[in-house]
Parts: C-alpha cells; structure tokens; sequence
C-alpha cells in the first residue's frame, strides 16, 4: 500500500512542476542559448572573414616584401606611390613602414593607418617580419647547406604540433585541454543541478510544512515515504529536464554537426577516433580535430553520458536528503539560510576541488576527493574525460550509493522529527539530537 | 467501542505531552476532546492517526491495535488548514483522495457528488489560490470525509465559517453520524459540545482530568443548584430557606417575578427544600440549574490547577 501512495506523491510533485511555465521556459531555453553561445565565435569569424585587407609596403631594407605572404586576412602590396597617397586611398587599408636597417636593430616597424587597430593583422604581420629577420639572421652567418638546416628546423615546427599529442595514451588520441573542457562543463552542470535541484526539495518542503498541508498529508503516508516521494519526485523532474536536453543535444551532434563539417574533415575525425591518423598530417587544427574526434566517438560519449547520469543521480540524492532534512527543520526560507551552508558547503568544496582536479587529474588530492562520497559526484566527473582507473570509478560509484543509503536513513530521521517542530530556529545541533531520536 | 485509548504517555524534548492518558470512544457517537491549550489534544490526535507514535501505552482501533493501514479508515481535519495553493482544486481533491486509497474512479465520482452537494462544482479548475479561507475549508472538509472513514476526527472545525456555513457544516456531521461514522470534535467552543456532543473527555496539562457523557457530567457537577421562580413577595422566605443554603442569589424579574438560585447544602433534601418555598411565598417554576459546558470545563481546570 506504502508503495502505490508514496507513487501518488512522486506523481504530484512530478506533475506539479514539469507543468510550470518555467520549467518548460528554461527546458527550452537553455539548450538555444548554449547553441547561440557555441555558435557565436563562427558565426563572428564567418562574417569577418572575406574581408582582405590591403597593405601597402614601403621597404627600404628591401629583404622583407619579397618574402611577405599574403593571406585571406591580409594582402601585401608594393607601395607605387608616396606614403600620404597610399593612406588617402580607400583600397588602402594601411602602410607598413620598414626601417632600412630593421634586421640589425630588431625595430623599425611601422604600420600607419586610418583604422582603427587589428589585433589580428598586428599579429600576421609581426609574426611574418619577425621569421624573416630569423631566416636572415641565419644567413648572416654564412653557414654551410643552410636550405637544409632550415628544413630542418621547419621540421622542428611540426614536431611542436605532435607534442601537444604526447598526453594522449596508448595510441589513443586525447587532448587535454578538450578533457579538461569537457570536465568543466560536465562540473559546471552538476554543481548547478545539485544545488538548484536540492533546494528545490527544500523549498518544497518548507512550503509543505509552512501553509500546514503536511500534517493532513501524514496522516494519510509515513513521513519517510513521503520524503522519499519528494526527493524522487524532484530528481524525476531533473532527469526530465536533463533527457530533454540531451535530446537536443545527440540531435545537434549526430544530425547537425556531420551536415555542417565538411566531409574530409569528418574522415580525418574518425581516423583519429579509429586511431589511424598521423596527427601531423591533419590538416585542422589539432585540438579542433581531436574534440572532433571525441565528440563523434559513440562510445566516449556513452561512457560519458552512463557516468554522468550515475553521479548525477548519486549527489542528487545525498544533497536532497541534506537538503531534505534541513527543510523538515525550519519554518522559513529565512530561518534555512543558517542551515543551508551544510548542504552548500561540500557542493562548494566539490566544485573548487575539481577546478584544481582539472589541472592535474592524476595526483593524490584529485583521487581522494573523487572517492570521497560528497565531492565525489563533481570531482569523479572532472577527471573521467582523462583515464580514470576502472577500479577507482567503481569504488567512488559504490561509496556513493552506499553514502545515499545511509544519508536518506539520517535525513528520514530529522525529517519525522522536524516537520512536527514549530515556532523554533534549529540548530545544527537539534538535527543530530533529533536524528538519535529513537 | 470504536477507539480505544489505553495509558497513553508522550514525552518531547523535555516536555510530558501526554501522561498516561486513556479514553473510549463509543462507536457512533460524537466525542469532546476539550482542553486548554497546549493539553496535549494535538499529541493525542496524532498519536490516533499514526502520525506520531506514543512512548508507552496502546491504542485499539476497532478492536485491534492500531496501524498504518487503518490511517485509510480515519479522516483528519487538522486544526491549522492548508492546501497546495498552486495545485488546481479538483486536481488537490483528487490527490487526497488517493493518497487515502480511493481509486481514480470512485475518487473522481465522490468529489463530483459532494461538490454538487455542497454547490461547489464550478470551483474544480479553479487554483486554491483564488479561494477565500472559508472556500479552501469546505474543500477540506470534502477531502476529511471522501473516503467514508469509520473514525472522524475535527480539530476546531467551524473556525473561519460564517454562520450559514458553521450550520451546514454541522448538519453534515450530524448526517456523518447517523450514517454511522464516529467523530472526535475538538474545539474551545464549548456551547457546539454541548449542541452536538454525546461523550467528551477534557485534558489538562497532559492529563485526562475529566470524561463521561455530556449529560451525566452536567448532572453530576449541578450539585444540588436549582431554580425557584416566585410570584410577589419573597421577604418570609428568606429566613425560612437559608439554614437549607450553601449560597443563594436573587434576580429581579419585569413581571413582578423574581428569579431565586440556590446551592442546596449536602444534607438537605430536595424535597424539603421545595416544601420550604412553597410554604412561604408563591412558587410558579421550578428548574434544575444544570451547568453549562462552559462552567464545567473553567471549574473542572480550575480545580485541577489548584491540586
């Protein structure tokens, strides 16, 4: 009988808030302004691009133009005419001025232009000048087969690209700072899911206990099923919200993205999931490939997903018993502020550990806290984009549940207890008194 | 007997509720549980329905003890009332009414039945919000007795209602008790026990210091008062009556009438007593001065203070 009741209270309180215009505001909303957000750094580059600057070039050491390569960004030009032609002519986006003797004194680099300044042409153009001046330098000294020694040191430059490859293990191509994006956002999401969903079951409960509707609804269910009804009812409303948005999501990235990227650079995608790509022969960008690649690997993205609904799950469940119980305690919003910091504290804790976490997901602290039952859920999640022992999963993920059995006994306690407690401020110390009560 | 309440203790924190407090309540009938507060009556009713459990001592619903499954054999309309007041008032209605064990059907069907009853229907899809507080407690008490519970139990139920509704309301549970249910009434209002009760119990500072039946009390606590009603004058019968008198008082009536009472002492009959009056002056009424509900309760707490 308990159980068909306590199903009528996880149906209220399912019902009562997946109907809100908020929920379904938020829902909808936030997975558009995310793709607006992801979106927008293309959407920016696509409409500044197409747009090539002219520069006219006055060289008086006459070693630079010749070797200046013009980009989509920007286009060298020998200057035909005196310098205040150049700038009055609206083709012109600018004058570079090159001091005759550049190469001996590293300076004598001037750009004279209308416009406003462009980091980006600022770069192009000091990054070119300052290669040549370095090629020129070589040639200073008269060293012997120095093509060669220049193809070589190009080589060096390649080789750069594959160090940042390095971290990737066993042949299975990782980027860390693609991992440590991901363990941002994965973090960022269970720390706002926790701690909105939690005081959620508190709200709820003081509101419950606050207009008195409680003391008819106990002496129809025990209090501990109702608790539980409560917490399942909420955490079904955060898997709803968070099924919906996963939806969005797989659709975006298995019907969207394959639509929009072209397809070599797919090809080259799954060769590096596959593990057959040469990274110094991918053309792209390293880590653009190598979230690419990430982002289009099922399986990454099942382990991910599997984990994250486990943890998320777990700390749902431990922060609604705190949260839970701290409501059961208080009359009003007010009066749980105090007693709040218990639950908000180790989310805190939770999410500045795996900041650090982050950074170096491998060290003692980081194994600790992702084994430690109240940051586990956030710490645990930062670092599983980088390989996490299996064995460490498992016993963080057991700890947890076991922690959540424990936590929901201890809150159905206090909660008994506090719902009938009128009219007083609790301490920390009732909840306790209260928790041994027999 | 319906309920039985057998030496039941409550301690909190410091603090005796209940001290082994015992009562019977018989099956059909409409129970006083009176008190000052602060008694302990809310610990008691919550001990009844289950929502608490007592420290020591029994309680025998319908002959066994009482569990959680018989939480759907009793209605409870607490004191201080509250619905979600977000929730839709049929919707509110109908979650009640299964959390009490009714299926969707029976629940839906029963609540169509009492809201046309009460003249109410058009207010299914209306938030509870938009009530006013007498509104929000019909619907409440709709709620209290949708699933036809043998035992009723009111805290304070016409608190908030108007007197057109106070009188409905007590015409149904009237009706509730001749369809057989019994009700525990608990209320300060002591003029509706005397209308409406059969039995009460009344509970002071944790303890159960007065019950029986509203008729057999009164009887009990009238004490040899009584009331003389005399035509004209009344100046031989003074000396005659007072030796018979523990105290007596005089009120003038319009009509040339004067209304004498009267606590006769222990030893004399009552009959003397009449005799004594008819003899000396022209006795036109005569009556039993019962006490109200009212003076029983101030003076049965009073004692009970004093001790």
């Amino acid at each position: 009988m308990s159980h068909s009741v306590t199903s009528i209270i996880i149906r209220r309180e399912y019902m009562e808030r997946v109907t809100k215009k908020s929920f379904i505001v938020t829902t909808i909303l936030v997975p558009i302004l995310m793709l607006v957000l992801a979106l927008l750094p293309t959407a920016i580059m696509l409409f500044a691009t197409g747009d090539t600057k002219t520069i006219a070039v006055v060289d008086d050491s006459g070693l630079i133009l010749p070797n200046l390569q013009s980009t989509d960004d920007v286009k060298f030009i020998d200057a035909w005419a005196p310098q205040d032609q150049m700038l009055s002519n609206d083709s012109i986006y600018g004058v570079l001025v090159i001091d005759r003797n550049i190469i001996k004194r590293n300076s004598g680099l001037k750009l004279l232009t209308p416009n406003a300044a462009s980091v980006n042409i600022e770069a192009e153009i000091t990054g070119q000048v300052e290669k040549i001046i370095e090629t020129e330098k070589l040639k200073a000294y008269d060293i012997e087969n120095l093509d060669e020694i220049l193809s070589e040191i190009n080589t060096d430059v390649t080789l750069q690209t594959i160090r940042t490859d390095e971290s990737g293990e066993e042949g299975e191509s990782q980027s860390a700072a693609i991992s440590s994006a991901i363990g941002t956002i994965l973090n960022f999401v269970l720390y706002m899911f926790l701690l909105m969903y939690g005081s959620l079951v508190m709200n709820s409960i003081i509101e419950e206990k606050n207009n008195r509707v409680l003391e008819i609804v106990v002496s129809s269910i025990n209090p501990r099923s109702l608790m539980l009804g409560k917490i399942v009812g909420v955490g079904l409303v955060a898997l709803t919200q968070i099924a919906i948005w996963a939806i969005i999501m797989f659709g975006i990235t298995t019907l969207l993205l394959p639509s929009l990227i072209p397809a070599d650079v797919m090809a080259e995608a799954q060769s590096i999931n596959s593990g057959t790509a040469d990274m110094a022969s991918v053309a792209m960008d390293s880590d653009i490939a190598m979230a690419l690649g990430m982002f289009t690997n099922v399986g990454f993205v099942m382990k991910i997903m599997g984990l994250m609904l486990l943890f998320l799950i777990g700390g749902y469940l431990i922060y609604a018993s705190i949260f839970a119980a701290i409501g059961a305690s208080v009359d009003n919003i007010q009066d749980a502020s105090q007693l709040q910091t218990i639950g908000i504290i180790p989310i805190f804790i939770g999410l500045f550990s795996s900041l650090a976490v982050i950074a170096d997901p491998n060290s003692t602290f980081a194994m600790v806290m992702s084994l430690i039952p109240f940051t586990s859920p956030m710490v645990m999640m930062a670092r599983v984009p980088f390989d996490v022992p299996g064995w460490q999963i498992w016993l963080s993920l057991a700890l947890l549940y076991l922690t959540i059995i424990f936590m929901i006994w201890l809150a159905a306690k206090i909660y008994r207890i506090g719902i009938f407690m009128y009219g007083k401020k609790p301490t920390f110390k009732d909840l306790i008194r209260w928790a041994r009560y027999k | 007997m319906l309920l039985k309440v057998n030496e039941v203790s409550k301690t909190f924190t410091g603090h005796q509720a209940l001290d082994k407090v015992s009562l019977e309540v018989p099956r059909g009938s409409i129970y006083g549980l009176l008190g000052p507060n602060g008694a302990g009556k809310t610990t008691l009713i919550r001990i009844i329905t289950h929502i608490t459990a007592p420290d020591s001592g029994t309680v025998l619903f319908d002959g066994h003890p009482l569990t959680a499954a018989d939480t759907t054999s009793i209605g409870y309309l607490p004191e201080e009332r509250g619905l979600y007041k977000k929730m839709k008032v049929g919707e509110q209605a109908m979650f009640f009414a299964r959390l009490k064990g009714l299926s969707k059907r029976d629940a839906e069907q029963r609540l169509r039945a009492w809201f046309d009853h009460f003249g109410i229907s058009d207010w299914w899809n209306k938030k509870v919000s938009e009530l006013s507080k007498g509104m929000a407690q019909k619907v409440q008490f709709i709620v209290t007795v949708l699933h036809e519970p043998k035992l009723l139990i009111f805290d304070e139920p016409f608190s908030g209602f108007d007197p057109l509704n106070a009188q409905l309301l007590k015409d149904e549970i009237l009706r509730l008790r001749d369809n057989g249910a019994t009700i525990i009434f608990s209320t300060h209002n002591m003029s509706s026990v005397e209308e409406i009760c059969d039995s009460f119990t009344l509970i002071n500072k944790s303890h159960n210091i007065l019950s029986g039946r509203v008729t057999d009390v009164k009887h009990e606590f009238a004490q040899g008062r009584y009331d003389f009603t005399i035509q004209g004058d009344t100046t031989k019968l003074i000396p005659a009556l007072m030796p018979m008198v523990e105290s007596h008082s005089f009120l003038d009536m319009d009509n040339g009438r004067t209304r004498l009472s009267v606590k006769l002492l222990p030893e004399v009959a009552l009959h003397d007593a009449i005799a004594a009056v008819n003899n000396n002056s022209t006795l036109v009424g005569f009556s039993e001065n019962l006490p109200t509900m009212n003076d029983i309760f101030i003076s049965a707490v009073n004692k009970a203070n004093q001790q």
